[in-house]
């Protein structure tokens, strides 16, 4: 008898944990924090693909919480030492040919970053997913036999955002799987995958990332994961301005 | 035969029975024709030294460029080989001159601020014969061909940035190959065209410098063409785009005229002229009804008289024929009256050009100069008169046809 109230109890429990999960703010939440960890180290190959010509940068890049993020070209060796240092919302780069940091102005937040399919708002604002929008679950699919949310994001009224909407779908371990941009008449404009989910930094990460133009299929940028480390102790003063210039690793 | 002059020396005389009347009717004509000549000639005017004064500010009359470089803007569509269509263009009669630029879309940076604007190439002794910029320098001195890192700015984003002459200024945008392209140049010239989206958004910096800071090689994004006149612009658009066409290493190039480039100056001409159209409208029915009025006195006044002529053996139709010779003869004297007078107005402005002191904002934009010209032209002179003609002839044909319906007995008894 008491077996079996056990039994009732952790079932309830169960049902209580899973219509919690399923809550779409709680999914995305976690599903950022999964990605982001509260750290994280990476060595990353990004190719912005175009019809006519493809180029290959190899950046470095550190991040702590979800708003503070550091990324610094190593190659190819002409563009080595260009780095990009994010605070919350603002955006600062570095370039050593001539030894200045530049601060963004908030008018050329929407042009591309280093020439890729990501903008610099892409960077600035990626915790707007998590602030300024209202998440809902719209769907579930089975896929190789996890369960995945499929996610409708909308604007909060009155919230500075880009897109007028945002479809996600994020695997019921926290795995980022997809997130679609639309315009304010609600049309496609680019797509986020995330591919080759495998072991990495000590959880299951998808190795590759995709930036997919929706109307031009010849124009995307990837994002090939060679390392990540989730969770070290990074110095204190790396998210700063000196280090953005005195980078050297 | 000799009815014809016979006909005219009545219809003469009529006009002169009631000279007040006649010379009135003949004022409002010759006064619609003044306005009509003189407006037109400065609209048509205006729109040259508008497009002028455009085209010679930044665009050119023609511009060759990559397929889809105006639209997309993409520092990766080029015009590979500038040498062979300067070459082609060496060849065409009527071409003013030509230059190459190269444009790149980057950060613009002073020690206190940044702006996000065009980085222009231009090639310093070709631009000069093309475009002002040589003579909108404002502070400081034009590039000279052997210069490097110098650079001219617009005057209000150098007020923006607060930089002057000698200071630095970080350029920080994207190469062709992709890499990052970034440099410091040093304000050598403050130029101000007056349209403030030049002057607030482009850096100008010698071609080769350009070409080598954006790893552009040879390569260009615009070949900027002025011709002789404006109306040479279309001949030589289709001479480029056959010269193109025979090019192999060309085909990808396209020839774009001033109208697909300054697609919001031909628009607001457009606009310009539909509601200068609609003032004349209005002013050509007014000027309709009074003669209208002039014409239907005339009939009412003598219909006694007309009886007359009927009961005498006169037929409708000759009567017809008179009136309308006598309403001619007011309206042709009209507007030769006003041709003369309108021409001589608008010939006195052409020389001595009119002063603007508050143009618009949107004139501004265009880089209009503040005095301007009217100008005479077989067509502004044409379409205002002609269909002031056409609207009197027509009014004057309705009095005209109610003469033949009038019967010889009962005209003669009324009024």
């Amino acid at each position: 008898m008491q077996r079996k109230c056990l039994f009732f109890l952790s079932l309830a429990l169960c049902i209580y944990s899973n219509v919690f999960a399923q809550d779409g703010q709680g999914i995305v939440e976690g599903s950022f924090d999964y990605i982001r960890g509260r750290t994280s180290i990476s060595l990353v190959d990004m190719t912005v693909h175009r019809p006519d010509w493809e180029r290959v940068f190899s950046i470095r890049g550190w991040t702590e919480g979800q708003d503070k993020s550091l990324i610094r070209i190593i190659a190819p060796a002409k563009d080595n030492g260009n780095a990009t240092l994010k605070i919350g919302r603002e955006m600062w780069i570095y370039n050593p040919k001539v030894n200045r940091v530049i601060k963004i102005p908030p008018s050329m937040m929407s042009q591309s970053w280093m020439g890729s399919d990501f903008s610099n708002n892409d960077l600035a604002k990626s915790d707007s997913l998590l602030k300024d929008y209202s998440h809902s679950i719209v769907g579930e699919e089975m896929h190789e036999g996890k369960k995945i949310y499929l996610i409708k994001s909308v604007p909060i009224p009155h919230a500075p955002v880009i897109w007028g909407m945002q479809r996600l779908k994020i695997r019921e371990d926290h795995i980022f799987l997809e997130q679609e941009f639309y315009d304010e008449d609600l049309k496609p404009v680019k797509k986020l995958s995330g591919l080759q989910i495998q072991m990495m930094g000590g959880k299951l990460f998808p190795k590759v990332w995709k930036m997919q133009k929706s109307d031009a299929k010849e124009e995307y940028t990837l994002l090939e994961y060679r390392e990540i480390l989730f969770d070290e102790e990074l110095p204190e003063r790396l998210f700063s301005l000196s280090s953005l210039k005195s980078l050297k690793r | 035969m000799r009815s014809v002059p016979v006909d005219f020396k009545i219809a003469w005389r009529n006009v002169w029975r009631n000279p007040r009347r006649s010379i009135l009717t003949v004022c409002a004509i010759a006064f619609a024709c003044t306005l009509l000549v003189f407006m037109l000639s400065w609209q048509f005017g205006s729109y040259q030294t508008m497009i002028n004064a455009a085209v010679k500010i930044n665009t050119g009359h023609l511009q060759v460029q990559a397929e889809g470089y105006n639209e997309k803007r993409s520092i990766r569509l080029v015009v590979p080989e500038p040498s062979l269509v300067a070459a082609l263009l060496d060849r065409i009669p009527r071409v003013a001159g030509y230059t190459f630029r190269g444009n790149a879309f980057s950060l613009i940076s002073s020690k206190e601020r940044t702006y996000g604007g065009l980085v222009v190439g231009i090639d310093p002794s070709r631009e000069a014969k093309v475009s002002t910029l040589v003579r909108i320098i404002r502070q400081g001195d034009y590039l000279s061909p052997d210069d490097t890192d110098q650079a001219l700015i617009g005057a209000i984003l150098a007020e923006n940035l607060r930089v002057g002459i000698g200071d630095e200024v970080v350029l920080l945008g994207q190469g062709r190959d992709g890499s990052v392209a970034a440099t410091v140049v040093h304000v050598k010239g403050i130029f101000s065209s007056g349209m403030d989206e030049l002057d607030r958004s482009s850096i100008r910096i010698p071609l080769r410098y350009f070409q080598s800071t954006y790893a552009m090689g040879e390569a260009v994004h615009e070949v900027v063409v002025l011709g002789q006149s404006l109306t040479h612009v279309e001949n030589i658009k289709r001479e480029v785009e056959a010269g193109l066409g025979n090019l192999r290493k060309t085909d990808h190039l396209v020839v774009l005229d001033w109208m697909e480039l300054l697609p919001g100056l031909v628009q607001s001409i457009q606009m310009d002229l539909v509601s200068g159209f609609i003032f004349y409208l209005i002013l050509i029915v007014v000027v309709a009804f009074s003669i209208l009025n002039t014409f239907l006195m005339v009939v009412f006044e003598r219909t006694r008289e007309f009886g007359v002529l009927l009961a005498v053996g006169t037929s409708p139709g000759r009567l017809t024929k008179l009136l309308l010779l006598e309403s001619s003869t007011i309206a042709f004297l009209g507007m030769i009256i006003g041709v003369i007078a309108g021409s001589l107005v608008t010939l006195y402005f052409q020389t001595h050009g009119i002063l603007i002191s508050g143009a618009t904002e949107i004139l501004r934009q265009f880089g209009l100069p503040e005095r301007m010209f009217p100008r005479l032209s077989a067509l502004s002179i044409m379409i205002g008169t002609g269909i002031v003609l056409f609207i009197t002839l027509l009014t004057a044909l309705y009095p005209a046809l109610k003469v033949r319906r009038l019967h010889p007995v009962k005209a003669m008894t009324s009024g």
